[in-house]
């Protein structure tokens, strides 16, 4: 069996942990024909997070958030195509530590251990991208509206209020740079709620051009020597039920449990066209 | 004292500085006010904040590169590394220096600049500092942009592709207090530390728009700007080779007044004066008008900054080989060549 391992990173809340989830249930499911990468073997793998974090998905509940501190190594035994045994590796780590990097121009040695694979998932959640914004623009509009501009205090400049964008190509960058440095990888970037995002009416592609300019113009001049694509996923498939068990149901969560085969939620969106394939991409990674 | 304690919480909001609960009411993060551990805290309160549930004190890390401004030897360690464009960015305190690198870098955030696009940075932290003030973010009531600290030389760095950059071209843009560039007028010994002047392939010399307005203050700013740059040529950091690019700053500005020809035609005498007085020291003299920052709608924000980085982009012009004459000697002997075996 040949061991590879795939590091998803991205920022706080972009969908990295369902993605996991909706994943381990569609491996272990088998329900959807001619997947990239097929179930194994539960043998020598540590399928517990994993179990729970589909069960949550199962039941159309958001995913606790990955606790800082509680950087998780999980493992799935695969057949690829030819039939040979793989197992891949993936951390689940917090979004927080690679927030860090950003931020404090450091890592922890686990981390920096983790993101010596070869493959890379970046995950983007569409929904929720910081766009740049000037106080002009926002001082020209407020004119033309007649309205003030939003009382509050000066607010000092921090790391954490640079776009989106910023955040992730310096991210790319560092896995590029010493330590981080590997050489040339494959990165696959994954737009993750991506049915929230459809009603641009944009290919992923042209999503990430129209929200994430900068990221695009760093992929496309290349200089780092990725080898990458760019994936639309809806993993969730809609709103889920909060992660707190008090609170009220979302009826959109009601409607996917209802659904007798939970992988029909998933949906990857790729150049090649639409699937409920997630090991897909994981396979061109390994390549 | 209530009443002070009533000023007091208007004034909290959130240590987390990039929720505007005091703006829309609502959690960043998506919680109720009432969960919320940073609500109700000011944002220099994190020394002393309570980890949240589950968080676990930061384990001693590895440092990665950092992303500030680079030092003379950073900058130098890129113009090794492949194709290079040194631009120093000159001018009177206030004159628009930052405004002006922050806008370039803003640009980018909305797609290609100039036919080119962005590659990479090593100073993203430095940027998005010397944006902030520009951006919504900031809360202020108008943009501004700090102003450049006393000190050393800083190196902002931008890799650029496409277009005129081809397959790619780094960008060192090269920022110092306006304070050293006045007090070289005074002491003309000290341009020998202007290393980021002797190393451009463009000098960029700001005349700040809003002075021009001033029926006193434009000749102060005339004279500023001459002085310096007979500064750096009497101080040996230029050479012939380099180009030069006169920039009005602040055109929105001058745009927003009755004043504006006066402005302009003040602008191009200035312009004419630098030519006829500092033609033969520059390659290339070429005026420019941005408005980098505006603080009104008079002009779209980063007006004239493209044109200014596709002069940036431009090489030095070639150094021309002056063919040297064989000398003539009057004996035989002395005509005598070594033939090579």
């Amino acid at each position: 069996m040949s061991d590879r391992s795939i590091v998803i990173i991205g920022l706080p809340e972009s969908g990295k942990t369902t993605f996991l989830a909706a994943l381990w249930h569609l491996v272990t499911e088998e329900d959807v024909e001619a997947m990239a990468l097929r179930f194994h073997t539960l043998v020598r793998g540590n399928a517990s997070h994993l179990n729970q974090i589909a069960a949550r998905w199962r039941d159309a509940r958001i995913q606790e958030r990955t606790g800082i501190g509680g950087n998780r190594l999980v493992s799935m035994n695969l057949l690829d195509a030819a039939d040979n045994p793989v197992r891949v590796t993936f951390p689940d780590v917090p979004g927080e530590a690679y927030r860090r990097m950003w931020e404090d121009r450091d890592c922890e040695p686990e981390i920096a251990e983790i993101l010596n694979a070869g493959g890379v998932l970046l995950f983007v959640h569409s929904d929720t991208i910081e766009l740049p914004s000037w106080l002009v623009d926002e001082l020209v509009q407020a004119k033309k509206l007649g309205i003030p501009l939003p009382a509050g205090g000066e607010m000092q400049w921090h790391p954490r209020l640079a776009p989106t964008q910023v955040q992730l190509v310096d991210l790319l960058q560092t896995l590029r740079q010493p330590p981080l440095d590997i050489g040339p990888r494959r990165l696959v970037i994954m737009l993750s709620a991506w049915d929230k995002a459809e009603g641009e009416r944009l290919a992923p592609v042209a999503f990430l051009d129209a929200k994430l300019p900068l990221l695009a113009q760093y992929l496309r001049q290349n200089m780092d020597g990725w080898t990458w694509r760019v994936c639309g996923l809806s993993a969730q498939g809609g709103e889920y039920d909060p992660a707190e068990s008090n609170k009220n149901s979302v009826p959109e969560a009601e409607k996917l449990r209802e659904m007798d085969r939970p992988s029909q939620r998933i949906r990857l969106v790729a150049e090649s066209g639409e699937s409920h394939d997630l090991t897909e991409p994981l396979a061109w990674l390994m390549r | 004292m209530a009443e002070v304690d009533q000023e007091v919480q208007a004034e909290v909001t959130c240590s987390n500085p990039a929720c505007r609960v005091a703006q829309t009411g609502k959690c960043v993060e998506g919680l109720g006010l009432s969960e919320c551990s940073h609500y109700g805290r000011r944002p220099d309160d994190t020394a002393d904040a309570v980890p949240e549930e589950g968080e676990a004190p930061q384990v001693e890390g590895i440092q990665i590169a950092g992303a500030d401004t680079l030092t003379p030897e950073d900058a130098s360690q890129l113009l090794r590394a492949g194709s290079a464009r040194v631009i120093a960015v000159i001018g009177p305190s206030d004159a628009g220096k930052t405004s002006l690198i922050a806008s370039l870098y803003d640009l980018y955030q909305e797609g290609p600049v100039a036919g080119t696009e962005y590659a990479r940075s090593r100073t993203l932290h430095a940027f998005e500092r010397t944006c902030h003030d520009a951006r919504a973010a900031c809360r202020r009531g108008t943009p501004h942009s700090n102003r450049t600290p006393l000190g050393e030389v800083r190196y902002y760095h931008l890799d650029l592709g496409g277009g005129p950059a081809a397959d790619g071209l780094a960008l060192i843009i090269g920022d110092r207090a306006g304070e050293d560039y006045r007090n070289s007028t005074d002491d003309v010994s000290t341009v020998g530390g202007f290393q980021e002047v002797r190393r451009a392939d463009s000098i960029t010399v700001l005349v700040d728009g809003e002075r021009l307005l001033d029926s006193g203050k434009r000749h102060n700013a005339r004279s500023d700007t001459l002085l310096i740059l007979r500064a750096l040529v009497d101080g040996g950091a230029i050479d012939s080779g380099q180009r030069l690019a006169l920039v009005l700053t602040k055109l929105d500005a001058v745009l927003a007044t009755d004043s504006e020809n006066r402005a302009e035609s003040f602008f191009t005498s200035m312009l004419d004066k630098v030519r006829g007085s500092f033609g033969d020291n520059f390659s290339e003299i070429t005026a420019f008008r941005v408005a980098a920052s505006p603080k009104n709608e008079q002009a779209k924000r980063g007006t004239g900054v493209a044109e200014l980085l596709s002069f940036w982009i431009q090489p030095r012009p070639p150094v021309v080989a002056v063919p040297l004459a064989a000398p003539e000697f009057e004996r035989a002997y002395a005509r005598l060549t070594v033939v090579e075996e």
